[in-house]
């Protein structure tokens, strides 16, 4: 896989490489600010194009890369193909007032709902299994992983607080 | 005042409507003004102010031409930028030189046609491969590097076409000297242009809006033409970081641009009657004779005579450079021939765009093999 990356007078940047299987996939970087994807299937002569927001274009991002970043709300769930019944979900929450200043410990977050915090991400800076007397504050955003019930309690019991 | 400030607000209106509609809105900004002005309703005229604004328009477009021109870039590509330019450059203006001389107009004038019947509009082209989503067709460079082998073509022709009368040694003795100053400024002066930039007050925008300024009218004092001079301008400062320039050139471009075209029609003098005729028979050759230039280039550079089609399609409208040779050198006769065929032709450019990819397939389909396909 090359990529290849011209920066095109009055456009933009183009990025673009061909896939092992033959297939050709292009971003541009626009003048405009947004973002289009084309993707090419091999063989084929006419690509097929999404045109993204600078949004929209890093949550794909996130997506392909497998992990979470954004400070919003938003879960993604695991499944094991070995594990048939084991579904764990890894959730993002933003601290709000309510509980901001508390810590993890005080707020009995594990024995209370079986979710654990497995990082946190404070403006430029991400704290990863923050230990038990990290003190939340108001923007943070963490990780918890659990199951969707758990998931739920959290929500209810310590969110709210 | 309420003159440009009406235009203005018509200008608004058109602006919305034509974004609405993904149509390029040069024509109807000249259309509207026309409607306003001396040919029309009589309700705006040209005041010392119009003329300023409609000025800086022109000037910031040239400017911002000039931060596009990154000449290391096409070095990269030459053969195919030189093969496709010469190409367009050729067809296009011995046809359009041919077809004013015919009807009469000056060598001259014939040749001041002939550019803007040549000069495809950048904004139109890439604003359209980027809206109808074909930056990814192996023509969509050509059509880019196209555009700025025309840009190129056009900062050849202003210096000619200015240098008029004056003794030609004095005149490139001083725009060379210009020149330099302007290339040693962004060399030396390229940290400190760049610590200006990074401010987040009022410094980088006044910095931009002065350098602009002050260089055309400098350039005009010396008696040297002030659009070579704002794209040298340009060229020297994409040298540091023309992004940053860009992004605070832009709404002066944008506002006095839109100034400039509305009131390019307000001034448009239709009193000498319209030939209808001439103008139709202009603006069809000037959609056909891309459609030439484009095939030979698609057979050239793509060996496909398919891939010239798309190439036509977007690069058939004639815009901002157009009128800006219009509202320079052109008498009002000649005004109105670049003025219709800028209307025609970037209408009809609309929507050959937007549809070049059915007619491609169309003409590829098989059984409907048609002599214009080559194959891939």
């Amino acid at each position: 896989m090359a990529l290849r990356s011209v920066n095109l007078p009055g456009v933009g940047t183009k990025y673009e490489f061909v896939t092992e299987k033959g297939d050709t996939i292009a971003i541009f970087f626009t003048k405009t600010g947004t973002i289009q994807m084309y993707t090419l299937q091999g063989g084929c002569h006419t690509p097929s194009a999404a045109e993204m927001t600078p949004i929209e274009a890093r949550r794909l991002g996130n997506i392909l890369t497998g992990a979470i970043i954004e400070a919003e709300s938003e879960s993604v769930e695991i499944a094991f193909s070995a594990i048939a019944d084991l579904r764990i979900t890894i959730h993002t929450y933003t601290i709000t007032k309510n509980i901001a200043g508390r810590t993890i410990e005080d707020l009995q977050i594990r024995t209370k709902t079986g979710v654990t915090v497995i990082a946190v991400s404070r403006k430029d800076k991400n704290i990863i299994n923050p230990p038990p007397s990290f003190i939340f504050e108001v923007g943070d955003a963490v990780v918890v992983i659990g199951e969707t019930d758990q998931l739920k309690k959290f929500e209810r019991d310590v969110m709210v607080d | 005042m309420e003159g440009i400030v009406l235009a203005l607000f018509v200008c608004l209106v058109l602006a919305i409507i034509t974004k609405y509609l993904s149509i390029p809105p040069i024509p109807f900004y000249i259309l509207g003004g026309v409607l306003l002005g001396q040919s029309g309703l009589g309700l705006v005229t040209s005041t010392e102010l119009s003329k300023f604004f409609s000025q800086m328009g022109l000037i910031f477009l040239l400017f911002f031409m000039g931060l596009e021109l990154k000449l290391e870039r096409i070095s990269a590509n030459r053969s195919a930028v030189i093969t496709s330019g010469v190409i367009d450059l050729n067809i296009n203006m011995l046809i359009g030189f041919l077809a004013a001389y015919f009807f009469g107009f000056s060598i001259l004038e014939s040749a001041i046609i002939a550019s803007a019947f040549y000069v495809s509009s950048t904004a139109m082209a890439i604003t359209s491969l980027i809206e109808n989503r074909k930056l990814m067709l192996r023509e969509a460079e050509t059509i880019i590097w196209l555009m700025i082998f025309e840009d190129l073509v056009l900062i050849i022709f202003l210096a000619i076409i200015s240098a008029g009368d004056q003794n030609p040694l004095i005149f490139f003795l001083k725009i060379a000297g210009v020149l330099a100053v302007l290339y040693l400024i962004a060399h030396y002066g390229k940290e400190f242009l760049i610590s200006i930039l990074d401010r987040s007050d009022e410094l980088p925008i006044l910095f931009t809006f002065g350098a602009v300024l002050t260089t055309a009218s400098f350039s005009m004092y010396i008696g040297i033409p002030e659009t070579l001079m704002v794209i040298a301008l340009g060229a020297a400062l994409a040298t540091t970081d023309p992004d940053a320039f860009e992004a605070h050139a832009r709404p002066f471009k944008d506002v006095f641009l839109v100034v400039f075209f509305v009131f390019f029609g307000i001034t448009m003098n239709l009193s000498g009657g319209i030939d209808y005729f001439m103008i139709t028979i202009i603006s069809l050759l000037a959609v056909a004779s891309k459609f030439i230039s484009g095939i030979l280039t698609g057979i050239f550079i793509h060996g496909s005579a398919l891939s010239g089609i798309e190439i036509w399609g977007n690069t058939i409208g004639r815009g901002e450079f157009s009128i800006a040779i219009a509202a320079l050198f052109g008498a009002p006769l000649v005004a109105t021939v670049i003025a219709a065929m800028v209307i025609v032709t970037s209408i009809v450019g609309a929507f050959t765009a937007k549809y070049t990819g059915r007619l491609r397939r169309w003409m590829s389909a098989p059984g409907r093999r048609v002599h214009h396909h080559r194959g891939h």
